[in-house]
């Protein structure tokens, strides 16, 4: 029953041609401006190169802004009457969050393999493990965005949801160490925002966890920080997640 | 026989800028399967809110609500109740046949989609984007939805609402049709013509409360009556017979049978500058409500 309805989600997302192409190309045009074109991405890490930590980032910048944006997207339209719509039938709150956060999967696939594409075929360089874990949690734990999107969609309601979520992003993805690299006391502050779970448990598999820093000491995280990060902000936005939606059957 | 609704001192508040909103207001209300009811009333009189509690959208502040002897939202899970909503959004970039395939995999036994379409009125256009599709066609899909659970009890908030008179028209026939199979129907409305033409009971709520609750020949006997308003050298003993008050010196009393009071009045109470006039839906409602309140 639930196939039928992600069925009818993704149709829904391939008739928006528009978004679909920003979705796509966006993060790989980062990506050819910040990790192909630069010299240094040639240089070597544990289980590949510099160039596969930057494909990493922007693959990891491209699923949540296509997923954020989905779950803002979900928010106006259930504060459009829809959700007081699904809220006539037996579809459960925490079953339609389910369905949406695999929609939000489905869709962060695009952009990832784009990025991962055109990364293959030029200079990025990493051991088949570091992709395929890469990959698989970059892939993975993109849900967490979505489930940002849908928080702060229900949160900040009307149009100026996709507002809030894209510009929240783009402090996100500076604290998760996507764009530049950060230290002292912005990296302890970072340590704690979504993103730099995200991103930090990604590069993980090409790294063993070193992080480059802005005053030039690359820095050791351990693997419980970033699991723990995710962890814990997986199960705060699900929670809130699957309570805002309840709250929006009501009349708005 | 368990009721199809049950509603035991019902109360709904919203909270507002300076005071509470109190928009539905300690109602008792029972109805019984098979029952066709109409819920007729102003603007804000309630209705909606009442509605959307039997429908478990939202919950009382106080009171306690029943479907089938199950909570609100119990029964719509297991396909007992299905509306049609006043509000109800639907997704303008689905297909009118897509929209009834999503909603009908939310229930585990639903009328097949090609039937409710059929039903509906809606095949020659089930291809159709719902951003497509004029007033009265949406309004049919969202008839169309609420028919998939094959639910005992249909509720309809405004029902037609945007529809022009032919659509509105086979609307109430359809309505008519589901009756017939033993739906409870409950709806709400505005106009009384609707409550008139398709309800056997009406039940008539203003400013949260219910004022007068009966067969709907009796409701609209009353809220069709007419106010006759006279000067009186003894206006109290009037008063004592037909009811009414006094406005700024003048008896005004509101009547059925507005001739005979009118004839009284002349000849018993030697009234002076008698006036009748046709009181509107709203003089009627706000009279009940005044009558309920004392």
């Amino acid at each position: 029953m639930t196939l039928t309805i992600l069925k009818l989600e993704i149709r829904r997302v391939v008739r928006d041609r528009v978004r679909l192409f920003f979705t796509a190309i966006m993060p790989a045009f980062f990506y050819v401006i910040f990790g192909a074109a630069q010299s240094y991405g040639s240089i070597k890490v544990a289980h590949g190169n510099v160039a596969m930590m930057i494909m990493v980032a922007m693959a990891a910048y491209g699923a949540v802004a296509a997923t954020a944006s989905l779950g803002a997207a979900t928010a106006i339209e259930r504060a459009t009457g829809w959700g007081r719509q699904l809220g006539l039938t037996p579809l459960g709150d925490g079953q339609y969050v389910a369905i949406k956060s695999a929609l939000a999967v489905v869709v962060a696939i695009i952009p990832i393999t784009i990025v991962s594409v055109i990364g293959a075929s030029t200079d990025v360089e990493a051991t088949p493990k570091a992709w395929v874990l890469s990959i698989s949690i970059l892939i993975g734990g993109s849900v967490l965005f979505a489930l940002y999107g849908l928080v702060l969609g229900q949160l900040v309601r009307g149009e100026a949801a996709l507002g809030a979520v894209s510009g929240s992003l783009v402090v996100l993805s500076f604290l998760g160490n996507l764009f530049f690299p950060l230290s002292g006391g912005w990296l302890t502050f970072a340590r704690f925002t979504p993103l730099y779970g995200y991103a930090t448990l990604a590069r993980y598999p090409v790294s063993d966890g070193w992080v480059v820093s802005s005053d030039g000491d690359p820095v050791h995280e351990a693997l419980w920080m970033p699991l723990t990060n995710v962890a814990v902000w997986l199960v705060i936005l699900a929670v809130a997640a699957t309570l805002l939606v309840r709250r929006s059957r009501a009349r708005q | 026989m368990t009721p199809a609704i049950e509603l035991l001192q019902v109360s709904r508040r919203f909270r507002g800028s300076t005071a509470p909103i109190v928009a539905v207001d300690h109602i008792d209300l029972r109805i019984e399967p098979g029952e066709v009811v109409a819920l007729l009333g102003p603007n804000g009189a309630g209705k909606t809110t009442t509605l959307d509690m039997v429908l478990g959208l939202s919950a009382p502040t106080s009171g306690s609500i029943n479907v089938f002897g199950m909570a609100p939202r119990a029964a719509v899970a297991a396909g007992r109740v299905a509306a049609v909503l006043q509000t109800g959004g639907l997704l303008p970039d689905l297909t009118v046949a897509e929209t009834v395939e999503f909603i009908a995999a939310t229930y585990s036994n639903p009328e097949p989609v090609t039937r409710v379409l059929e039903l509906a009125n809606l095949t020659a256009i089930s291809g159709r984007r719902v951003s497509k599709c004029s007033g009265g066609e949406q309004q049919r899909l969202r008839f169309a939805l609420a028919l998939l659970p094959r639910p005992d009890l249909l509720i309809l908030d405004e029902p037609t609402a945007g529809m022009d008179v032919n659509a509105r028209r086979d609307f109430w026939a359809q309505m008519h049709a589901e009756a017939r199979e033993g739906r409870t129907v409950v709806f709400a409305t505005h106009y009384l013509e609707e409550a008139d033409d398709f309800a056997d009971r009406t039940v008539l709520m203003s400013g949260g409360r219910i004022v007068a609750d009966g067969p709907t020949e009796e409701i609209r006997a009353k809220a069709t009556g007419r106010w006759v308003s006279a000067e009186l050298a003894d206006p109290a003993r009037a008063i004592d017979r037909f009811g009414g008050q006094l406005v700024a010196q003048r008896l005004v009393v509101r009547a059925a049978d507005s001739d005979l009071v009118a004839l009284a009045l002349l000849t018993e109470f030697g009234a002076t500058n008698l006036e009748v006039v046709s009181g509107s839906l709203e003089d009627a409602f706000v009279a009940l409500t005044e009558g309920a309140a004392k």
